[in-house]
């Protein structure tokens, strides 16, 4: 089994004050730490663990800045063969769209069964990124995979996370996409004499050049996705608490959304 | 020391903790206090560590991450093993296969990447130092005595008076003293408990290079683990102190002058860390003494017999499976039997964990734990 498995280096903001820098289009991160995407993270473990079954490769794949090679080492140290890392100051990195083109350029001419990414950054949220790769490719996909058995060479069943916590199974024909939910394993522990040991796989550091892509493709003019600003919502102190019999509460609450324009 | 002997490859499990030396006399697990609430049998991990066949399975035992660090066992061997240490060994070995509880493995990914076991930013590390007056330390100019912070004081908001009272008793002691910047990182002591002995190997070298670049006569740390841990680094240019050791020879001086009275009953428990590890017993002692209004009452275990709090040994990340009654929950039960209403501690892991127990215990009305710099600044 030949799997990629994409991963983005992402800022921890779970306790971090948020603050918008003076561009009013982008997050000061300056005061944030940063490390692997957190279902990224699950979708490593995913294909290291396919690998120990199956036998195979697992290639790292990013697009990030040099300062992100840790992660990568730390993804080689729990079993991944090799890695490249995409930078080019050209991408529209706001953009997914943009980026699956620039994974599906690095990719379209490897030998690949599976790929693997995970289900939703941390940072922006888009969840979009692993299913416009698939398409990108030309290959089907499942996105919010919770279980994934290799039936063989040529297919897999993977379970799905559905609203109200139904599991949907899929068979799949190879190669495909997956976008991984966390929860579907527990993500190993990288030894630092691994990290160490991992230095010495191959790591390609690429830039849209080297990929063979325009930046008329993937950069700011070719996205569609305008990014005016950003600011963090104002805090503002307008709860009202109804009180009353149910039928008083709903006549209430239906005069205030009438009389505020509201419906 | 373990973290540099084992670095020696070519040794047998046996010969690096030196398995063959025991006399299976029992002190160890006889002195051990979480066996009481435990399946951990430290005498039986030393014997069946001799088997290499069985150090596998050995280290797959939940019962190796009970053991809280406290080297009672290394005090009472008559033969000068390290059973803590054989614990730790066999927690090595998981380390190395990636297989470790998420909670394990998250403080060590975050000291590795952020140079502390709590998962903050490094940017943040000196966040506590906002509006204070602090000397901090510049590379090459000489400084008496060279503050090291810790990770848990620097970032639990419950322990940052520990560093921000230190800072106020400094300047009105006119000592020469700096703290480190953002250049600090772990210590590692916590990172050598729960057996990743790369990680402390490397931040050892990385501390001892920076300490050494500034000229410092002495280090004095804030948490008596850190004062255990730094003690290791092997090629140090100064020398190592707790806080209590500094603070007890300015009392006596006259160089700190307190200022209106404490009026409380108070019972001094000593850190395993500091006592046992550290023979560190009279010092804050000297200066629970040196508080006006301060009545001294003593633990019947005290000194090198103090009841571990079950802080240490990287326990702040390995939760024990047993429901029995905890070590911390036991040891506030006989503060209470003194009728103490304030429990001092030398060490921000015995605040957390002696806390918790008042809390469990719902004594939180009659007494309360306090960091002895936390009673210092109180009378500043």
């Amino acid at each position: 089994m030949k799997t990629f498995v994409c991963i983005k280096y992402v800022p921890d903001t779970s306790e971090a004050e948020i603050k918008v820098d003076e561009t009013g289009q982008a997050v000061d991160s300056s005061r944030f730490s940063f490390d692997i995407n957190d279902a990224d993270n699950y979708a490593v473990e995913e294909s290291v663990q396919i690998k120990e079954k199956q036998e195979g490769t697992v290639t790292v794949v990013s697009m990030g800045p040099q300062e992100s090679d840790v992660m990568i080492r730390m993804a080689l140290a729990k079993g991944g063969d090799n890695a490249m890392r995409i930078e080019d100051s050209r991408i529209n990195t706001t953009d997914p769209l943009c980026v699956a083109k620039v994974l599906a350029g690095a990719l379209k001419d490897k030998e690949f069964d599976l790929i693997m990414t995970g289900c939703m950054a941390s940072d922006d949220g888009h969840m979009s990124t692993g299913v416009a790769l698939a398409e990108e490719l030309g290959v089907p996909h499942a996105s919010m995979v919770k279980d994934v058995e290799v039936v063989d060479e040529k297919k897999v069943k993977v379970s799905r996370e559905l609203e109200g916590g139904l599991m949907e199974v899929v068979e799949m024909e190879l190669p495909a996409v997956l976008t991984i939910q966390t929860g579907i394993n527990e993500p190993r522990y990288a030894p630092i004499r691994g990290i160490r040991q991992a230095q010495k796989k191959e790591l390609n550091v690429l830039s849209l050049d080297d990929l063979g892509i325009s930046p008329d493709e993937v950069g700011e003019s070719a996205s569609q996705i305008v990014l005016n600003k950003l600011y963090v919502p104002e805090v503002v102190s307008a709860a009202e608490f109804i009180e009353g019999e149910p039928e008083e509460k709903a006549e209430k609450l239906a005069s205030i959304l009438v009389k505020g324009g509201h419906v | 020391m373990w973290g540099m002997t084992m670095s020696v490859e070519n040794q047998t499990f046996a010969e690096k903790f030196d398995l063959l030396g025991c006399i299976q006399c029992g002190r160890c697990t006889g002195g051990c206090p979480v066996t009481v609430r435990t399946k951990l049998n430290p005498r039986r991990f030393v014997y069946d560590s001799y088997n290499e066949d069985l150090l596998d399975e050995l280290s797959r035992l939940p019962e190796i991450w009970d053991c809280s660090g406290c080297h009672t066992c290394a005090v009472r061997c008559p033969k000068g093993l390290k059973p803590v240490e054989v614990l730790f060994g066999l927690r090595n070995m998981l380390v190395e296969s990636g297989k470790v509880e998420p909670t394990v493995r998250d403080a060590l990914e975050s000291t590795f990447l952020e140079g502390n076991p709590w998962s903050k930013p490094r940017a943040t590390r000196f966040d506590w130092m906002e509006g204070l007056d602090v000397k901090t330390a510049e590379q090459g100019q000489k400084v008496e005595n060279l503050f090291f912070t810790c990770c848990t004081i620097a970032y639990d908001p419950r322990v940052q008076a520990v560093a921000q009272n230190m800072v106020k008793a400094m300047n009105s002691a006119g000592v020469d003293y700096a703290f480190l910047g953002e250049e600090e990182s772990c210590c590692a002591s916590e990172i050598m408990a729960l057996g990743e002995l790369e990680l402390f190997n490397e931040l050892a070298e990385e501390n001892t290079e920076l300490f050494n670049g500034y000229a410092a006569k002495r280090i004095v740390t804030l948490s008596p683990h850190c004062l255990t841990a730094i003690k290791k680094y092997e090629g140090l240019n100064a020398e190592v102190i707790h806080y209590s050791q500094l603070l007890a020879e300015l009392i006596e001086q006259g160089s700190i002058n307190f200022s209106g009275e404490l009026n409380e009953k108070v019972v001094y428990h000593d850190p395993c860390f500091l006592g046992k590890q550290n023979g560190v017993f009279d010092e804050p002692r000297t200066i629970l003494k040196g508080m006006p209004g301060v009545e001294l009452v003593e633990f019947t275990r005290s000194r090198e017999k103090s009841l571990c709090c079950e802080g240490g040994g990287g326990k702040m990340w390995a939760e024990t499976e047993s429901k029995e009654e905890r070590l911390a929950e036991k040891r506030i039960k006989n503060a209470k039997e003194l009728s103490a209403s304030v429990v001092a501690v030398a060490c921000p892991f015995c605040v957390l964990t002696l806390e918790d127990a008042i809390k469990a215990l719902g004594y939180e009305e009659e007494m309360r734990v306090a960091e002895i710099m936390e009673l210092v600044g109180e009378l500043l």
